[in-house]
């Protein structure tokens, strides 16, 4: 609270003030009051109405440095009405409790939204679950009748990767967590998406290279195989048309963590779309040249990871080949937990 | 031969899966009546069940943990759920595998075949007519012959004995060798079932392997 606003703030009392003083020196006098008695008749009115300004000054700066200063300590300015007291004066009662009822009425209106957005992902999972089921009869339905299957196999395989990638995401974005930390063997969870994508691998006549896997890892089993399944969906999706697809998958261990290391040797990524490659919607200039781009699986995958407590890296040359690393930390299941 | 009963009360997936076990060479039954399946899981007199977790009424990990009491024919568990803490749950109940609906037919069949050959504790060694095939030492012996073959070969050489006399596919060889982490290519698949040929006919049995083309192979 600044001194010089606040008065200027009440200049109009001080004038009315000052005036009512005049006006009264002026009335004693033309009664011919003894000029003795008008200069302690006009002392006493100006001292009374300093102190009272004084007084009103004070209490109310009290209150508003430090509602100034619970607002700049505050990282979420929102809970600002919890840390607020009533003040002795009128008006900063009635400010607090329409604080308190903004409050209150955000507070509700957020829980809205928080449950509706629960229903929705709980309903999505639920979708997730039902519409796997058809999924599986059609996967079942091309083995049994292997002619006809052959052909839908892979466009039931992309469905398949929509419908799981829907459920990632509605679990990345929401703030409850239903992950399980255990010991993974990568090279179990490697060969899975590998024989999930060996159709798509063998058509692109792909080799794949794999060293130093055999090692297990704290991670959830099912969304570490989500996220390296996107990284060869993306190796796939981006191959370069000039070269066979050659995949590298391989595992460093040091006194750090293990670092999981996935590189291709597609079309890479341009320097100056690599910093925003784990963002959402971002497509690039490989999301340009290819329609089908979501911007949305490494946005996904980084969301995920952070979730799990790993850290994700890119390295890549335009043209030569796209290299993503995953931090595997030692402790980061106790930090968690 | 293996009876296998089928707990999915999706009717379509029921009766996919049933076609694919018969094709396997599998005796299936399948539950109707979801009222009591606990009593007509007792009842039944099978190898191995295939039990779904989400059924109308009790589910599948509830069903799992009172069968589990009184018996122990071996159950995989099949489910569209897919986070760990379903299956953490499931094997702590007894379950002898779990499977996540898609499931890849090939790989499915795998494993329904890994447990029954677990329940019944079969030998490390198998004959194959007068061939004594084993697999711990990677090596086919015939008439005091030997000859060691690869981790591929051995894998080739092993799923056409499960299915002597049947047409194996590429396609279920790939899945297979992939299964084992072996990432072979259409080329290399073609390698080393000839050399695989070629070790046969140093023992004498040249033509064991038989081509269809465009189906696959067959071991006679």
């Amino acid at each position: 609270m600044n001194f010089w606003d606040y008065i200027k703030d009440r200049i109009i009392i001080y004038i009315m003030k000052t005036t009512a003083i005049v006006i009264s020196i002026i009335f004693l006098s033309a009664f011919n009051v003894k000029s003795q008695a008008i200069i302690v008749v006009t002392n006493i009115l100006v001292v009374t109405v300093l102190m009272s300004e004084l007084w009103e000054y004070f209490r109310k700066r009290d209150f508003y440095i430090r509602l100034n200063n619970s607002l700049a300590e505050l990282d979420k300015k929102y809970l600002l009405p919890e840390l607020v007291n009533y003040p002795e004066f009128y008006e900063g009662k009635i400010m607090v409790n329409a604080l308190r009822e903004c409050d209150k009425s955000m507070a509700e209106n957020v829980a809205e939204y928080r449950r509706q957005n629960k229903e929705f992902r709980e309903y999505i999972e639920m979708w997730v679950h039902e519409a796997k089921i058809p999924v599986a009869s059609l996967r079942l339905m091309c083995h049994n009748n292997q002619d006809v299957g052959r052909k839908m196999t892979g466009q039931i395989k992309r469905i398949d990767d929509y419908i799981e990638s829907v459920l990632y995401y509605a679990r990345s974005e929401n703030p409850e967590l239903d992950y399980v930390i255990k010991e993974v063997s990568l090279k179990k969870i490697f060969g899975s998406v590998a024989v999930r994508n060996r159709e798509a691998l063998q058509i692109l006549d792909a080799a794949i290279e794999t060293d130093g896997l055999d090692i297990n890892v704290l991670t959830d089993g099912k969304w570490i195989e989500f996220i390296i399944g996107q990284l060869m969906a993306n190796s796939i999706k981006y191959c370069s048309p000039d070269r066979k697809l050659f995949l590298r998958a391989w595992a460093d261990n040091n006194d750090k963590g293990v670092i999981f290391h996935f590189r291709d040797n597609g079309k890479g990524i341009l320097k100056e779309d690599i910093p925003y490659i784990f963002e959402k919607s971002f497509t690039g200039h490989n999301g340009r040249e290819n329609k089908s781009s979501t911007g949305m699986g490494l946005f996904i995958v980084s969301n995920l990871c952070e979730r799990l407590g790993h850290r994700i890296d890119v390295v890549s040359e335009y043209g030569k080949y796209t290299e993503i690393q995953i931090v595997f930390g030692k402790n980061d299941f106790y930090k968690m937990s | 031969m293996n009876k296998i009963l089928i707990v999915e009360d999706d009717r379509t997936l029921c009766e996919e899966l049933s076609i694919l076990l018969e094709n396997a060479g599998y005796l299936v039954s399948t539950i109707a009546d979801f009222n009591d399946v606990f009593l007509q899981m007792k009842e039944a007199d099978v190898d191995l069940i295939l039990l779904d977790i989400n059924l109308p009424g009790e589910n599948g990990e509830v069903l799992l943990q009172k069968y589990r009491k009184d018996s122990d024919t071996p159950i995989i568990m099949l489910t569209s759920r897919t986070d760990d803490i379903d299956e953490v749950l499931s094997m702590s109940y007894g379950a002898d595998d779990y499977i996540t609906k898609p499931y890849n037919p090939t790989i499915l069949l795998l494993r329904i075949s890994a447990v029954l050959k677990r329940s019944v504790k079969k030998g490390q060694t198998q004959m194959y007519n007068d061939v004594q095939v084993s697999f711990v030492s990677g090596s086919i012996m015939r008439n005091g012959m030997e000859q060691i073959l690869t981790k591929n070969e051995m894998i080739i050489f092993g799923l056409l004995l499960d299915h002597k006399g049947e047409i194996v596919s590429r396609d279920d060889m790939m899945t297979v060798l992939w299964d084992n982490d072996e990432y072979l290519n259409d080329n290399a698949l073609s390698v080393n079932i000839s050399r695989l040929r070629t070790k046969l006919s140093e023992l004498g049995i040249g033509d064991a392997i038989e081509t269809r083309k465009k189906q696959g192979y067959l071991l006679k």
